[in-house]
């Protein structure tokens, strides 16, 4: 038993690597379509959205990079398909220097060629990337064009008929930040406090622990919580609209609800090792205190 | 012609002021950190004053906190710049003096001036740095695309498998506080995801108990994140909050020089 132990707290560290690897492909590749139940809020966030009207701005930050993409990008989609399937117009731009406005021209580009009705710079406006995060938010508080003169296509944005419209985030129904790190946070201590515009965050599920103390204290009014978020406002999203829910259910692409297979998965692996590695350290202390009292 | 009182008085505070500091330094050495200090007074107490007073100077549209704000947004550009600046001295002199790990610094300078070069003068033709006028991407964007991208996100990807192998080796209840949180975590960790119904998707009679128990496990999950967790970033954030508040009174005092540079930091 010792020895078998013993065996186990040394066990090479590739057979472990070797498990993981399996524990997210094989769902990735077999998909299990585990159910997914919603938190309060993701409902949140999505009934606020929902209540919107036709003609209202949405601000959407991609302020996050390609590491958290596969948690990040589908709430950024999914929101945008919300958006665009009520006709509320989408103001997007990104303040996160490494890779944000790359991120933020795929998912644009892929979501709006699934709304073909959509027209550039009435629909929607992508404003670009703009490098001082904080000092951004401040001045789109005042004034957008002090913060973006042009869009990303390098048109002034007093050309741009919607931006006639959307002047500062005091015409911004609601900001949703898709945040990786801090920027998320500022859009709430900087933005919000400012211009009193509700803010909607979508973290990594790391990032997520922190947000939790805005969103009791009233400054949030939704949070998307990491893949699981996503995926809950996929289903949100499926079940309100019938066109999202068979894209939803059609799509060949990956999408949130597809990545909670994986991470199902991967949870219990980790679990698994987690109780594994802890019993064989109890046995392995019980076993050296046994040799001490002899 | 309109005289904008708010105009004159950043040019005097922020373009006149440091002049003169500069030349005070040079004649007077002892005078050196006067100048900084005051532009860093004025510069810190302009923005909580606009947001006492409203006056159209100070808080207009055109006032000073609002030209102060696009002022920063400029200088986060420079900033930016002294990031590069540092990055090619760094690389440079470990590649010539052939320090440890000298060959990545190559890699690092030459996706530097590749990446930069060719953005640089995709804006500067006219081009544009992402998408050339006929809608087709630029070598940039294929750059940005075919390594920036997968790269980043395979560094990440990396983490999975040495938080597993973190999780078998160090995640140990050594100790009640250990405990405690081997405890929080996996249950938080369970609670996420549908893993109960994972587990019982072989066992199909125990299926309806399993969906029961992992409603159950949802909402001990959110109850942790919510009320444990959530009071205890509260108190972080304040923490920080009022560290970041004492902080900027001595920095607007002239307490705290650090930021300065001359190593007369306390």
């Amino acid at each position: 038993m010792a020895g078998f132990v013993e065996k186990l707290l040394n066990i090479d560290r590739r057979w472990l690597f070797l498990l993981v690897f399996a524990g997210v492909a094989v769902p990735i590749i077999m998909p299990m379509g585990l159910p997914v139940t919603t938190t309060g809020s993701t409902r949140s966030a999505f009934e606020f959205i929902d209540g919107l009207k036709p003609g209202d701005a949405v601000l959407i930050s991609f302020d996050y990079g390609p590491s958290s993409a596969p948690e990040n990008d589908p709430m950024a989609e999914g929101i945008m398909r919300q958006c665009f399937t009520k006709r509320i117009r989408v103001v997007i731009c990104a303040l996160y220097p490494l890779g944000g406005l790359q991120l933020a021209n795929n998912s644009l580009a892929k979501v709006t060629a699934e709304f073909p009705h959509l027209k550039y710079g009435e629909d929607y406006v992508n404003l670009g990337f703009k490098d001082g995060a904080q000092a951004v938010m401040k001045r789109m508080g005042d004034d957008i064009v002090g913060a973006f003169p042009v869009d990303v296509r390098g048109t002034p944005l007093a050309q741009i008929p919607m931006m006639k419209e959307v002047r500062s985030l005091h015409q911004i129904s609601v900001v949703v930040t898709i945040a990786t790190g801090i920027i998320g946070e500022w859009w709430i201590t900087q933005a919000h406090p400012q211009s009193g515009t509700p803010i909607i965050v979508g973290p990594t599920a790391v990032g997520a622990p922190k947000y939790y103390a805005y969103l009791n204290a009233g400054q949030l009014v939704g949070m998307l919580s990491g893949m699981k978020g996503a995926a809950e406002y996929e289903k949100l999203l499926a079940a309100r609209y019938p066109d999202l829910g068979r894209f939803y259910r059609t799509t060949r692409a990956f999408t949130a609800t597809k990545g909670m297979d994986a991470q199902t998965v991967i949870h219990f692996v980790i679990i698994l090792f987690i109780l594994i590695g802890n019993a064989a350290y109890m046995s392995h202390r019980a076993a050296l205190r046994k040799a001490a009292a002899r | 012609m309109n005289f904008e009182f708010g105009r004159v008085a950043l040019v005097v505070l922020f373009a006149l002021l440091p002049i003169v500091g500069i030349a005070l330094g040079f004649f007077v050495p002892a005078l050196r950190a006067r100048g900084p200090l005051v532009v860093g007074f004025f510069a810190g107490i302009i923005p909580i004053l606009s947001l006492y007073i409203p006056k159209r100077f100070l808080s207009g549209e055109t006032g000073m906190r609002p030209r102060l704000d696009q002022w920063l947004i400029i200088v986060y550009g420079f900033a930016l710049l002294l990031g590069v600046v540092n990055v090619i001295q760094n690389g440079t002199r470990k590649v010539a003096r052939r320090e440890k790990g000298w060959p990545f610094s190559v890699v690092l300078l030459t996706g530097l001036f590749v990446t930069g070069g060719l953005g640089i003068w995709g804006a500067v033709s006219g081009q544009g740095i992402t998408t050339l006028p006929d809608g087709s991407g630029t070598p940039f964007k294929w750059i940005a695309d075919y390594f920036f991208l997968p790269l980043q996100a395979t560094i990440f990807a990396l983490l999975a498998f040495f938080m597993a192998s973190a999780a078998f080796r160090a995640f140990r209840a050594r100790n009640t506080e250990a405990t405690i949180l081997l405890v929080a975590g996996i249950l938080v960790m369970a609670g996420r995801v549908p893993l109960l119904e994972f587990l019982a998707a072989p066992f199909p009679p125990i299926q309806p108990a399993a969906a029961a128990a992992s409603q159950g496990l949802g909402k001990l999950t959110e109850w942790i994140m919510q009320t444990p967790n959530g009071a205890a970033q509260a108190g972080i954030i304040i923490g920080a909050a009022l560290g970041a508040a004492s902080m900027a009174i001595r920095v607007i005092l002239g307490i705290e020089k650090g930021y300065l540079g001359l190593g007369g930091g306390e």
